[in-house]
């Protein structure tokens, strides 16, 4: 039998109403190699595993192309992946039996034959989990780190000839995800194991990879928002008078509960850009929440502009509501699916601004090109848009009060890395040039980087962050 | 390290929103729901257009189709089409008005359960629960004892219906009161019952739109058993139901005298319901 | 509280619950028994006569507390209108009543399973027909599917006689050929409204991330079907299990009246219509009874794994 590893052939994959969605596309990865499918979300990449795994969800259909393992195309897909497939998802912990151990679920993987050797203890322990320890708990009597590594014991147990890795790089915890990038650098070259995985951590990939495939668009295509067109600049200076100061205050979750975060005690100027840093679960949002006015604060005050802040928020007056402005981190339930994007973006230039229907619709495309979108998406809803330009929508709504201060709660999590720099692109420029000032929640170093301040939560106190100015750059962001 | 570009020359174009854009199918629920308000417009004004009296004795019993007599006649001589195109009036009135107040109850509870998420709410939720031990039918039933039929049929609907509507609505809410739109809304000051009727009713607009079908599917069936026990219209009046229980015997006679309404609560009733399924599908509900 | 003493708890109370239903629909509306005795016609005078001797003149609550007593003693009165003692009545026809549901179960709970499972999890050639099948299934009234029954088994391929006249104090069992409509018309509309929600639990689970990564790895469908799917949605099943009893006994009242069985669900609907009160009370709250215990025994595996867990 010839060793060729794995060959598609001018695969294509269309959608229910024929749009294509992976065009003609040629992958080769002999024994030995390691293969990345890079490219922004939505470029296809998990699309293409799908249809090399002989797996596509209903709705797409391989319209042409083959898929060859070892010179010959692979007939019954499903044994195939049995035999000999590896594969961990994007997020390996949901992805255990909640009724199997971890000692049943690593067994499931194994050929019949291999099942009374103590294969799955041994395959446990290869992934620094205990295996008469942790051997008998449920997905839910573990840690989610723990039953990461499970799924991983899963995925390597059978040695599998063809390993298939989507995105683990952002759910795996860092001790996972080194053990998994030694496994992989032993694969390579071992002239026999065939490695691909999906990935959007250029860094991961320029340091495993034999060959990198990006998909989707190159420079230029139709996806590159048009240049948005900022108001004239020098109205507000950085550096300004500040245009956002809280005292004291202490925020309980849930409200009258345990502190969460105690005397909180912070001043943002005009133009400025503040990044909050902390572990999940620290207060980060909820402090952006608490000026927002969505959650209530236990002690302290707040003002911004020159306007006390009261809550609950109805209490706030109209100055007070315009100067602060949310936007948060779920594309998907950003904006509301039943008002098209123009009905968004009017409702807060009523509400904030006043202004009658006719003079709001202008202003809409208005804060269209600002965020650099098309005028036509106003008459679209949100289920036509892509997560992106659904963030970009909610940016523009955020920005139709005219407020002095954004308040962006992990804005670009959701996001790929291009998306992400483009979105933190146009609000560094709203910065300078109009002194939007923004207090940004966030765990993403690239969006720290561009913070004039940054500020961390620990052990429930909010502490300025020493940082350089070059340190900690991501070379992801600079590579793509 | 190498980079390749697909080797297929050509970076190949592809979809960008491929992943974020859901499928919407909203030409079944068009066409489902032209058909629906079809039948239920045929089923209210029918009697417009018969050319018969539906209580006058025109042809010996069971008399077969015949010019003149579509679908020939009944089990006293009575035009069927007349009947058929006369007696859904009732019915469809009486399910229309019971399925729009389950609705519009438990439309109303649901956004006040789903929003306070108090103890009230809870009493509610269970008091909904216990209601969901009766069977739909023993309760109209029951009602059927001291209330008129059509009073019975709203008063089991309302009873067994609301709090299934309830249900669904409260978890929508509950899930939408920490949206992205619902907390931007809030946080430009606007009030909870604003943002309730603005942002999360139309939100969830094809979900009550598929649960005020499903109530209406469920008052058909509920009206049309009351009907065919005798408890509905009191007899010359034509009526769907009440014509199967009629005419059953005659099938070997006349058969267009029992398939007809038979036919007639078939389509009414399932083209709601396929219009409903339809909603529920397009909003990724089912 | 411990489940045993926990689900008696409930239990009680839903009983309890039903029975004020039952009771408020039926004793406290307008027009009561001594208007039925009295034919409609009766003068004022005869009414509260009337009235007295049945005991209708006292306090709500407290005939409440009689009918109640009177239940739990095992003797729930007598029919207005024959007579007899309810005990006696209940008791005749039962036996109609009870293999008509245990059949309509025994065809019901296979055919909701094989529906949902072609729905959700079908060949795809499979599902589309299946999916409409469960829709227009679940939305036909009772008395339709009948008709169509009658229509097509036994009109129009005479396989089975359309009117059951059963004869009297013969079992319902001896006579097979005269219970397959009517267990055809409790059963497929049951299983179709059963199919429709079970449908929805299979989809549920089949969506979630361990079911989709399972296929990923190539597990055959059997194994996702058998340790995958079915552990996870034993607690929904069971559920509708209990509600799907509520519809069948209920539904007695449609099948056995239009095909002429002499069953509960025909005794309470000639109860109904001719207003006597204490049986419609007995045999809805008999029902109801039915039901309660079912939901109960529905409740019972869901707490054990929920107990077993730590």
């Amino acid at each position: 039998m010839n060793r060729h590893g794995l060959t598609v052939r001018g695969l294509t994959v269309t959608g229910r109403t024929g749009t294509v969605i992976v065009d003609r596309l040629d992958l080769r990865i002999a024994p030995g190699e390691v293969l990345a499918l890079v490219g922004p979300s939505g470029a296809g990449k998990t699309t293409v595993l799908r249809a090399v795994l002989g797996a596509l969800p209903s709705g797409l259909r391989q319209a042409s192309g083959r898929i060859e393992w070892h010179g010959a195309p692979v007939r019954a897909p499903r044994r195939w992946r049995r035999r000999t497939v590896g594969f961990l998802g994007q997020d390996p912990a949901s992805a255990l039996h909640p009724l199997l151990d971890a000692r049943a679920a690593v067994r499931e993987a194994l050929p019949r034959s291999g099942r009374d050797g103590g294969e799955e203890e041994r395959a446990l322990a290869e992934v620094g989990l205990d295996p008469a320890g942790l051997g008998r708990r449920r997905p839910h009597q573990l840690s989610g780190g723990q039953a990461q590594r499970v799924a991983l014991a899963r995925a390597l147990a059978a040695d599998p000839e063809l390993l298939v890795l989507d995105e683990f790089t952002s759910a795996l915890d860092p001790a996972a995800l080194v053990l998994v990038l030694e496994r992989v650098r032993r694969r390579r070259g071992d002239g026999r194991s065939v490695t691909l995985i999906v990935s959007h951590d250029m860094a991961v990939v320029s340091e495993l990879a034999d060959h990198v495939v990006r998909l989707g668009p190159g420079e230029g295509s139709h996806v590159a928002p048009r240049p948005p067109v900022l108001p004239p600049a020098g109205k507000r200076r950085p550096g300004g008078a500040p245009v956002l100061e809280a005292h004291g205050l202490t925020i309980a979750q849930p409200p009258g509960g345990a502190p969460l975060l105690s005397d909180v005690d912070l001043t943002i100027s005009a133009g400025e850009g503040v990044a909050v840093l902390g572990p999940s679960g620290s207060g980060k949002s909820t402090l952006l929440r608490v000026l927002a006015g969505l959650h209530p604060a236990g002690q302290g005050q707040a003002a911004a502009a020159g306007r006390p802040l009261p809550w609950p928020v109805t209490e706030r007056g109209p100055a007070a509501l315009r100067a602060l402005a949310l936007v948060g981190q779920n594309p998907l339930d950003v904006l509301n699916p039943a008002r098209t994007v123009g009905a968004a973006l009017a409702r807060p230039l009523r509400t904030l601004r006043g202004l009658p229907r006719r003079t709001a619709r202008a202003e809409v495309l208005r804060l269209l090109a600002t965020v650099g979108l098309p005028e036509d998406l106003a008459h679209r809803y949100p289920a036509a848009l892509s997560g992106g330009q659904r963030q970009r929508v909610a940016l523009a709504r955020a920005l139709a009060g005219g407020p002095a201060v954004l308040l962006a709660d992990e804005i670009t999590a959701a996001l790929d890395d291009r998306t992400a720099a483009q979105v933190l692109d146009l609000i560094d420029a709203l910065r300078h040039r109009t002194g939007l000032a923004v207090l940004a929640a966030t765990h993403d170093p690239a969006v720290a980087a561009r913070a004039d301040r940054v500020l961390r939560i620990e052990a429930g106190r909010l502490h300025p962050h020493p940082r350089s100015h070059d340190d900690d750059r991501r070379p992801s962001l600079d590579v793509l | 390290m190498k980079r390749v570009n697909g080797s297929a020359g050509p970076v190949p174009p592809v979809r960008a929103e491929q992943d974020v854009v859901t499928e919407r199918r909203p030409r079944a629920v068009l066409v489902l729901g032209a058909v629906s308000g079809t039948v239920l417009v045929l089923a209210l004004g029918g009697e417009a257009v018969a050319g018969h009296d539906a209580v006058a004795i025109v042809a010996p019993p069971w008399s077969r189709p015949a010019p003149g007599l579509p679908l020939g006649a009944d089990a006293l001589g009575r035009d069927v089409l007349a009947r058929v195109l006369a007696g859904g009036r009732d019915l469809t009135l009486t399910s229309l008005a019971a399925a729009l107040t389950a609705s519009a109850l438990g439309v109303a509870g649901g956004l006040w359960v789903g929003w306070s998420r108090g103890r009230l709410g809870r009493a509610a939720a269970g008091a909904a629960d216990l209601l969901l031990a009766l069977p739909l039918l023993l309760l109209a039933l029951l009602a059927v004892v001291a209330l008129p039929g059509p009073a019975a049929v709203v008063a089991g609907t309302v009873l067994g219906g609301t709090p299934l509507t309830l249900r669904v609505v409260a978890d929508a809410t509950a899930a939408a009161r920490h949206a992205g739109y619902v907390e931007a809304a809030l946080s430009r000051g606007e009030r909870g019952g604003a943002v309730l009727l603005r942002e999360v009713l139309p939100a969830h607009a094809g979900l009550v739109g598929a649960d005020l079908g499903q109530r209406l599917v469920l008052a058909v069936q509920l009206a049309a058993a009351l009907n065919v026990l005798g408890f509905g219209p009191a007899p010359p009046a034509p009526d769907w139901a009440a014509m199967l229980r009629e005419n059953l015997q005659g099938l070997g006679l006349n058969a267009a005298a029992t398939i007809a309404p038979a036919a007639a609560l078939a389509i009414l009733a399932g083209s709601v319901a396929a219009l409903s399924h339809s909603l529920a599908t397009r909003d990724g509900l089912s | 509280m411990p489940w045993p003493a926990r689900a008696l708890a409930r239990t009680v109370l839903l009983m309890a619950a039903a029975s004020v239903v039952i009771f408020l629909c039926t004793a406290a509306l307008p027009g009561d028994a001594a208007d039925v005795l009295g034919g409609g016609r009766a003068a004022p005078g005869e009414l509260a006569r009337l009235r007295a001797e049945q005991g209708l003149d006292r306090p709500l609550h407290a005939r409440y507390l009689d009918w109640v007593t009177g239940v739990l003693t095992g003797d729930p009165g007598v029919s207005l209108i024959t007579g007899r003692p309810i005990g006696e009545l209940v008791a005749q026809r039962a036996g109609v009543t009870i293999t008509l549901a245990v059949a309509a179960l025994a065809v019901s709970v296979p055919v909701t399973a094989a529906l949902a499972w072609a729905a959700a999890r079908g060949p795809r050639w499979l599902r589309h027909p299946a999916n409409a099948a469960v829709v227009a299934g679940a939305a036909l009234p009772q008395a339709v599917v009948a008709a169509a029954l009658v229509a097509w088994l036994s009109a129009a391929w005479g396989l089975f006689p359309p009117v059951s006249m059963l004869p009297a104090g013969e079992p319902a069992w001896s006579r097979p050929d005269l219970l397959v409509l009517p267990v055809l018309t409790l059963a497929l509309p049951i299983a179709a409204y059963g199919a429709a929600l079970l449908r929805g639990a299979i989809a549920d689970v089949v969506a979630r991330p361990y079911v989709r990564d399972a296929e990923l790895r190539g597990l055959p469908p059997a194994t996702i079907a058998l340790r995958y799917v079915l552990p996870m949605i034993a607690a929904p099943a069971t559920r509708l299990f209990a509600v799907t009893l509520g519809g069948l006994v209920a539904g007695t009242a449609v099948a056995e009246t239009l095909f002429g069985l002499a069953g509960l669900g025909e005794l309470l609907v000639t109860a109904i219509s001719t207003r006597d009160v204490p049986v419609v009370q007995s045999v809805a709250l008999l029902a109801a009874a039915v039901v309660v215990a079912g939901l109960a025994a529905a409740d019972a595996p869901r707490r054990r794994r929920e107990t077993a867990r730590p």
